[in-house]
């Protein structure tokens, strides 16, 4: 088959930064080359055995949630059960990563993916297992030596002992510097004293191990300095108090509390890393945990599919059943490209994370983290809708998923600051290409403006713009060129729009918020549209079942992209008068000022 | 001026409006009214404007005396209204009347009616009605009983600067007096555009009525001097009067103070070694009374003894705070000078008291110690000018100054003056 020949031995040596020549290469695309860093084409896949591994693994999952966990009761006793929560201990969901040897499952990043499609479908479940497994014992697992880890990591697998990851405090969220909590050696030095309290920990009031960020005093050459340092604090230990649990929104089952430390001694053996090294080791943490949301919302999005489709297709108004009503339809097209698309990314995600020597996927896991937390608010929001009032009412599940995934673009990194992150990382990329080139430019270099005149010349003129995606070596199934050509072409512009970007603020665009959002907004919709190509394109020419629909959901929402892009690009590349960012801030600086609504009431009057 | 000064003796008698002779006079008033509005009695007219005008340069001394006369014991809106009343009554041809006119506007202040619109309104309708009207392309193409058009634009002018607003019913009148298109319903009109337009043009208002009490006035003043929400204000001391062992009287001043967290963090961080300055009196203007503060404030940190705080790489743990860049901000996207931003020296704190001597501020100093450790350890040096201490009515005396009062501060004064000699500009400015 050539098609799979084809696919099997692609060239993707044009994407991998190792092998670029920085200097033949054009300049606008090694940006986004640079941005989007790993290798994409071909889409990664797992092995044979691998996914009937997978799959013994999921259909007891998938059973057990159906018929043994009741969500609804969960919601509203906000508690989860000891049954199922034993029931998920024994399926050994507590130690998806943990490796065999340690007595966990040792399933890889794309299979803990797979599984989390399902346990999604419980937020409050979800939410314990991540804080569990994502966070709170993460830091064991990448940085902790082999007697912590052999200490802790069994029975931390088989449930016996749960999880927790402290770091929040009330003074201190993504601000390391804040953190009052406070570790101090002892006397005899065999032990570190901490105290201090910290908020809104997951799994607070039920955890027997806590992964505990605190200060701790460092020498650095010579200068005593405060440092943040990761310690495995048991409760065993003592001085451990837990709050009562907050009352939430959604996700109201998980266990949400206040933990305080009194003078918990914390024997020296359980600094995780080295002492000092805790903000790394936090950064890590964080940046590994987030790249299952995508496959988490893609699953919920799918059950909401089928749960709205059956009264879609049942109930009649008319005559006609709603789902022949075009703004009905709507809905379910926007949801299927959405968990599409979502799937897509997380899934080219775990793979890349998979794949060795591959190792930091972290931008890509924000892009999919934000992407799919706010998809996922759209999709649930469009599903009630289609039930209209009864959607509304506790007698469907539907408030419940709207409640729960409202806390996704809050935690593990609020979206907008993770959306500084992926706009400034791509900045940072950016600017370690261009600052010479920009720099040139802005002295005055004749002949290089000159050519950059004629490129944007040539460019506005119709002048394609051609990465390779297609043609003769192509990466993108050839059905799929139109949208690949779109893709390109947005690459082309973002690179230039980056280029002025960098010429007009330089490292002040750090305080460009408003401009960075934008960025990032592009760099999201770029990966996206990245994945869904390259998945789309590997469903053909492995001719997967239903892939008609894939190119169809691919060119759809590749086209809905090019145009947003463009839109946001264009907006860019203006002033902040023009693109009404500085309207904005006007209008917030004068609301924030009075602190309060500023306008008169519509019916006041002067005489 | 002959029929003026025969009011005189007229109107002391009839004190009362309820006697039988102005219900008469009412009639005939009304009967009058009529006539007026007939062609024969507009052919009749120029004859009693040129009487006015003879009577013109004293006439309006004696209707001030009416007003002195018939205002012995009160000077109130009833008072006011009764002379309006009596005027109205004693003449049903209402000779004199813009002398009148000019005369009650004149007093207004005094009768402290300046603000009222239901006066301006009855002072409106003495003018007769309709008489005034241009019936013919010639009478309106000259200016048509100018004096009297005038009388009415000065009226409206007082009521814009005392800033009240006419309403439907000046309107009315002014129609009925002069018609439409003459100066007065133009002026009227200018004033409706403008007025609605002005009224919340300040943002920060002032209110009418100021809090009697100082320490409520000195919270509204410190409020408003500090533009921060979060400014909290403390009462250091209420004022109270004592009486010693030996049977002296002290009063002790009241004190009121304001401080926001932000000034208490800029405290905390200011170095030991550098004095702070408990510095004022300064002025503070509201509306016509002036109060004076004092501020807690130091010198700008020199350049060198700047400290940058370095940047800390570990400091956010989602996303980089800085850049790795060799690359600034382009020219054109330059945005960072700003007129407001100057290196004054930081304020750490303001108050307000009726006795600005050092004992008193050394009190709030101590009293701002408590949340503010570091003034312990801070020398600080008061720099006082001696200057009034009282809050102060424009209207009233300034308060004598202490000898050591040198001629550069006196501010209170010297606006005094300006309000006594010209009431209007200086109404004008607040309003």
């Amino acid at each position: 088959c050539k098609c799979c020949s084809q696919y099997s031995d692609v060239n993707t040596s044009f994407l991998d930064p190792n092998v670029l020549n920085l200097e033949t290469m054009p300049l606008d695309i090694n940006i986004i080359l640079l941005v989007l860093q790993a290798e994409v084409f071909p889409y990664p896949e797992i092995g044979n055995e691998e996914l009937e591994e997978l799959k013994q693994f999921v259909a007891p999952v998938e059973k057990f949630f159906s018929e043994e966990v009741d969500s609804a009761t969960i919601d509203h006793e906000a508690k989860i059960p000891a049954e199922t929560l034993r029931g998920l201990k024994d399926l050994g969901l507590f130690g998806i990563m943990i490796p065999e040897e340690y007595g966990g499952l040792g399933l890889s990043n794309t299979m803990y993916a797979r599984l989390n499609e399902i346990i999604a479908l419980d937020g409050s479940i979800a939410v314990t297992l991540a804080a569990h497994q994502a966070i709170g014992l993460k830091g064991i697992l990448l940085a902790g030596n082999e007697a912590q880890k052999k200490k802790y990591l069994p029975k931390l697998a088989s449930g016996e002992h749960i999880a927790a990851f402290c770091l929040t405090e009330s003074g201190s969220g993504s601000d390391a510097a804040s953190i009052q909590t406070r570790a101090t050696l002892s006397e005899d030095g065999k032990h570190y004293l901490i105290n201090g309290s910290k908020i809104w920990i997951s799994n607070g009031g039920m955890a027997d191990i806590m992964t505990v960020f605190a200060r701790t005093e460092v020498e650095v050459d010579g200068v005593k300095k405060d440092k943040i340092s990761a310690f495995v604090v048991e409760r065993a230990f003592g001085g451990v108090t837990s709050g009562k649990p907050e009352d939430k929104l959604g996700i109201r089952g998980s266990y949400t509390c206040e933990v305080s430390f009194d003078n918990v001694p914390v024997p020296v053996e359980n600094v995780i890393g080295e002492i000092g090294g805790g903000f790394k080791i936090a950064m890590n943490i964080l940046n590994s945990g987030r790249f299952s949301m995508g496959s988490s919302c893609a699953g919920m999005i799918k059950k909401l599919i089928e749960l709205t489709s059956e009264y879609a297709a049942t109930r009649k108004q008319f005559n006609r059943s709603l789902s022949e009503f075009g703004l009905i339809q709507e809905k379910f097209a926007l949801m299927a490209i959405n968990a599409f698309v979502m799937e897509s990314m997380a899934y080219l995600t775990a793979g890349m994370m998979d794949r060795p020597g591959v190792p930091e996927c972290s931008l890509e896991a924000a892009m999919v983290k934000v992407f799919s937390s706010e998809g996922g608010w759209v999709c649930c929001s469009e599903a009630l809708q289609v039930l209209g009032g009864l959607g509304y009412t506790k007698n469907y599940p539907f408030e419940r998923y709207l409640r729960d995934c409202r806390i996704l673009p809050i935690f593990e990194g609020t979206n907008e600051i993770l959306r500084m992150y992926i706009a400034l990382t791509g900045m940072q990329h950016a600017g370690n290409v261009l600052t010479r080139k920009v720099k040139e430019l802005k002295k005055g270099n004749i002949f290089l403006a000159i050519g950059m005149v004629g490129k944007s010349i040539r460019t506005s003129l119709g002048g394609s713009v051609d990465l390779g995606l297609t043609g003769n070596d192509w990466v993108v199934h050839p059905s799929l060129e139109e949208s690949a050509k779109k893709l390109e072409e947005n690459v082309s512009f973002f690179g230039s729009t980056v280029e002025m970007l960098l010429h007009r603020y330089g490292k002040t665009i750090v305080d460009e918020q408003l401009a960075l959002k934008k960025v990032a907004d592009v760099v999201i919709n770029l990966y996206a549209m990245t994945a869904v190509l390259s998945r789309a394109s590997r469903s053909i020419c492995i001719g997967l079942r239903n892939h008609d629909q894939e190119v169809l959901l691919t060119n759809t929402f590749c086209n809905d992209t090019f145009f947003k892009n463009n839109f946001l690009m264009v907006q860019l590349q203006k002033h902040s008068p023009e693109n009404n960012d500085a309207n904005i801030k006007k209008i917030a600086t004068a609301v924030l000022a009075n602190r309060a609504y500023t306008c008169s009431h519509p019916l006041e009057r002067t005489f | 001026m002959r029929c003026s000064r025969s009011l005189l003796p007229l109107l002391l008698r009839s004190g009362r409006p309820a006697s039988g002779q102005t219900n008469q006079n009412h009639r005939q008033h009304q009967a009058l009214r009529h006539l007026h509005s007939s062609p024969a009695s507009a052919k009749s007219q120029p004859v009693s404007a040129h009487e006015h005008r003879t009577s013109k340069d004293t006439s309006l001394t004696t209707h001030e005396d009416l007003f002195e006369k018939m205002a012995k014991e009160s000077k109130t809106k009833a008072t006011f209204n009764k002379v309006i009343e009596v005027f109205i009554k004693q003449d049903i041809r209402r000779r004199g009347h813009v002398e009148f006119i000019y005369a009650a506007l004149k007093k207004m202040p005094e009768f402290g009616v300046e603000r009222d619109l239901s006066v301006y309104n009855k002072l409106l309708d003495v003018f007769p009605k309709e008489v005034f009207i241009p019936r013919n392309f010639i009478q309106r193409m000259y200016n048509h009983y100018p004096k009297q058009q005038e009388c009415g634009v000065q009226l409206l002018e007082q009521m814009e600067t005392y800033g009240v607003l006419p309403n439907v019913e000046s309107k009315v009148l002014l129609l009925q007096i002069f018609g439409e298109k003459s100066h007065p319903i133009r002026k009227y009109q200018r004033i409706m555009y403008w007025f609605p337009k002005f009224k919340h043009i300040n943002p920060f208002p002032v209110p009418m009525v100021l809090p009697e009490d100082p320490v409520d006035l000195a919270r509204f003043s410190l409020t408003r001097i500090a533009d921060d929400l979060d400014a909290k204000v403390t009462v250091y001391q209420l004022p109270c009067t004592d009486t010693t062992e030996t049977g002296e009287e002290i009063t002790r001043p009241h004190l009121v103070g304001i401080q926001s967290p932000s000034q208490m963090e800029l405290l905390a961080k200011h170095d030991v070694n550098r004095p702070v300055f408990v510095e004022g009196p300064f002025p503070l203007w509201l509306r016509k009374t002036c109060v004076h503060y004092y501020v807690l404030r130091a010198d700008p940190t020199p350049l060198h003894l700047k400290v940058e705080e370095p940047y800390d790489p570990e400091r956010c743990l989602q996303y980089p705070l800085q850049l790795d860049l060799d690359l600034d901000r382009d020219l054109g996207d330059e945005e960072s000078f700003d007129v407001d931003d100057l290196d004054d020296g930081p304020v750490f704190a303001m108050c307000m008291t009726s006795q600005g001597n050092q004992a008193t501020l050394n009190q709030w100093i101590s009293g701002l110690q408590q949340n503010n450790p570091i003034l312990g350890q801070v020398p600080t040096l008061f720099r006082l000018d001696a200057g009034p201490q009282k809050p102060q009515e424009s209207s009233q005396s300034p308060q004598p100054h202490p000898e050591t009062q040198t001629e550069a501060f006196q501010p209170g004064e010297g606006a005094d003056e300006t309000v006594e000699e010209e009431p209007r500009r200086s109404h004008r400015m607040k309003q």
